[in-house]
């Protein structure tokens, strides 16, 4: 097992810099989600970490060894492609002791190996097997056999669920997860799916165009998002972003869209005029059929579309002429067409920026 | 009759007779050799079957037997020829030699190639690529003479080597085109898992890549073993007394006449080794050896 640390990682494909002067730390043992949407350059990151792209500036070290210019065989890393990336000429036995194979490990302690490997992912019965005569979900563990049983310093995934229908990811998900509570093994996992980064790392690293966002346990960046854009990323529904003026009414600022007001968080650093995003994750309305009449900071929105999913509903309305999404765990059988009343808990608003859209 | 009885009726239609058209030149061509001279040169009638077989084509073309040994039984006698002009046996192994060494480095060296240009970024390795196929553009007959003089000055010329050579370097950029295409088909991470499982590079192509396009492999064989057995062109140029089974076909037609029943025999005879090779390696031309590597 090792630690792995990046400083001041670039890379440019040509004249495109796709990594900018990226800084990380992997501790020994944790489980480290890169998460961002396509082309944000977490591929390319976790390809240089296994030495499959070479380095444009910067170092890469595990356990404060550079290894800038290590051949990835050298590296004694795994990798979980996302198409697999199987032998398919070899048997599911042979698959995962081709690394033996290649170091000349003695046969006893070849069929120990994948016989352990082959018992933790369930594949006992596939060992004779060809890739072919595989499930995608089987294929996806034989990946993840032919990486554990070379007792990796690093494991690298990517995106290793993208191929697997919705079901099979939830379940491979759990058995990642367990993988890696049994094996301790320092893990990078590259992904574009939030629900995977939130449920599965110890620390998640927000990625947009080269650039590390934001980076922190999953509650940290759910919680607290430095910016929109995460803020954005994170969360399904996704969090509810309105575009507003700040106003003040009897030393109160308010945001302020269409004559509708939402009260603010005090001790914010606002100015009246100030454009701002203000930002309320769906759950932290609190929606009701009837007006209370004791709160001033209620809103009154029309109902468009109603989705159970059983412990809770998410409501879509209209409010001030924007789109909102509330999420109640109340049966308040609202129809499209209803009036709801919506109360924001006021210590879960994110206020941002309008220019920087930083939090503020 | 119902449309699907019609449909099924007329698909066994056009399929029977698209085989006809092509079987029958091969028929013919086969029976013509076990015809004596005088069902071939019938001029009241076309004999079909109604013929006596003989076998005497194939005992002076394939098992040297000389001509006059057996136009005793002939009716007709065409002309007469030197001892053993007739005896294909020579250019067999000649076509055979050249034809299987040509092909073993035809394949090879296409092979390496044609990983390189898969996998490897290089400068130049687009342009290396359209190079390679331009080599094809010229019809051989054009660099048919400049070929010539270069054999004879580096003394290949009616060698075995010279026209293994020659065969070879014609047929690597088919050979190049095919193989690059399915090694484009292997998916680079299956390269890459094998490097990061400790493989090097030589041991990524050779164990993991190579056995996924052996199918690839075979086909590509196959066609260079085609091309270089039906070569004739190249093949008349750079021998003399080197014959090839095609260019040796060409001498039976004599100043006194065509011996088409050499000329059948002999021919016949030809389609056997090419028929042998590839019922060898067919059991590897089966598509879908990439299966199961990757998510389709």
């Amino acid at each position: 097992m090792a630690s792995v640390k990046i400083t001041n990682l670039d890379k440019a494909y040509g004249s495109v810099r796709v990594l900018h002067q990226l800084n990380l730390q992997v501790d020994d043992g944790k489980f480290v989600v890169l998460l961002g949407p396509s082309g944000c350059g977490k591929s390319t990151l976790l390809r240089m970490i296994a030495g499959l792209e070479s380095v444009g500036g910067g170092d890469i070290l595990f356990d404060d060894v550079r290894v800038n210019s290590v051949h990835a065989k050298d590296r004694n890393i795994a990798m979980v492609f996302q198409n697999y990336a199987l032998y398919a000429h070899m048997t599911v036995r042979k698959n995962m002791a081709f690394s033996m194979r290649l170091n000349k490990t003695d046969k006893k302690t070849m069929d120990e190996k994948v016989n352990w490997a082959s018992s933790i992912l369930g594949l006992d019965d596939y060992l004779d097997r060809l890739p072919k005569e595989l499930s995608g979900g089987q294929r996806q563990r034989v990946a993840m056999g032919r990486a554990i049983v070379r007792d990796p310093d690093v494991f690298l995934f990517d995106e290793p669920l993208s191929n697997l229908d919705a079901k099979l990811r939830v379940q491979m998900r759990t058995e990642i997860k367990d993988l890696h509570q049994r094996l301790k093994t320092t893990t990078i996992y590259v992904t574009h799916d939030q629900i995977e980064a939130m449920t599965m790392a110890d620390e998640v690293v927000v990625m947009r165009g080269g650039y590390i966002e934001q980076s922190g346990t999953p509650m940290e960046i759910y919680d607290n998002p430095n910016n929109l854009f995460v803020a954005q990323f994170i969360g399904s529904p996704t969090m509810n972003i309105l575009e507003c003026q700040v106003v003040e009414d009897n030393g109160t600022n308010y945001a302020s869209i269409d004559n509708t007001r939402f009260a603010l968080p005090a001790n914010r650093d606002l100015n009246v005029g100030q454009s701002v995003y203000y930002g309320i994750r769906p759950e932290h309305f609190n929606v009701s059929k009837q007006s209370s009449s004791d709160d001033n900071n209620a809103l009154t929105g029309v109902v468009k579309v109603v989705e159970p999913t059983g412990p809770e509903t998410h409501v879509y309305l209209t409010l001030a002429g924007q789109e909102l999404c509330a999420i109640t765990r109340d049966r308040l059988e609202l129809r499209p067409g209803d009036e709801v009343q919506l109360q924001p808990d006021l210590s879960q608003v994110h206020v941002f920026d309008g220019d920087s859209k930083n939090v503020i | 009759m119902s449309i699907t009885a019609f449909k099924s009726i007329a698909r066994y239609v056009v399929s029977i007779f698209v085989i006809g058209v092509f079987i029958f030149p091969i028929a013919w061509f086969a029976l013509t050799s076990i015809k004596p001279i005088s069902a071939v040169f019938n001029k009241d009638r076309v004999v079909v079957f109604d013929f006596k077989p003989t076998f005497e084509n194939y005992k002076v073309t394939v098992l040297g037997a000389f001509k006059s040994d057996t136009q005793s039984n002939s009716t007709v006698l065409m002309g007469t020829s030197g001892k053993g002009a007739y005896d294909g046996r020579g250019a067999i192994m000649s076509s055979l030699i050249i034809a299987i060494c040509s092909t073993f480095l035809a394949t090879t060296i296409s092979l390496l190639a044609a990983y390189a240009l898969s996998r490897l970024s290089f400068r130049g390795a687009q342009g290396y690529m359209h190079w390679i196929l331009s080599q094809r553009f010229l019809p051989p007959i054009a660099i048919i003479i400049p070929l010539v003089f270069i054999f004879r000055d580096l003394g290949l010329r009616d060698t075995h080597l010279g026209i293994i050579i020659a065969h070879t370097l014609i047929n690597i950029p088919i050979a190049l085109l095919i193989l690059k295409s399915f090694f484009d088909d292997v998916p680079i991470e299956v390269d890459q898992a094998a490097m990061i499982d400790g493989a090097t590079r030589f041991q990524c192509f050779y164990m993991v890549v190579l056995p996924m396009i052996k199918g690839g492999v075979a086909a590509t064989a196959v066609l260079c073993f085609i091309f270089s057995w039906t070569e004739f062109l190249l093949s008349l140029f750079l021998t003399n007394s080197i014959r090839t089974v095609p260019v040796k076909i060409t001498t039976f037609v004599t100043s006194t006449g065509s011996e088409w029943g050499y000329i059948s025999a002999l021919g016949t005879a030809a389609i056997i080794p090419g028929f042998i090779f590839i019922l060898l390696v067919q059991n590897h031309l089966v598509r879908g050896l990439t299966m199961g590597a990757i998510k389709d």
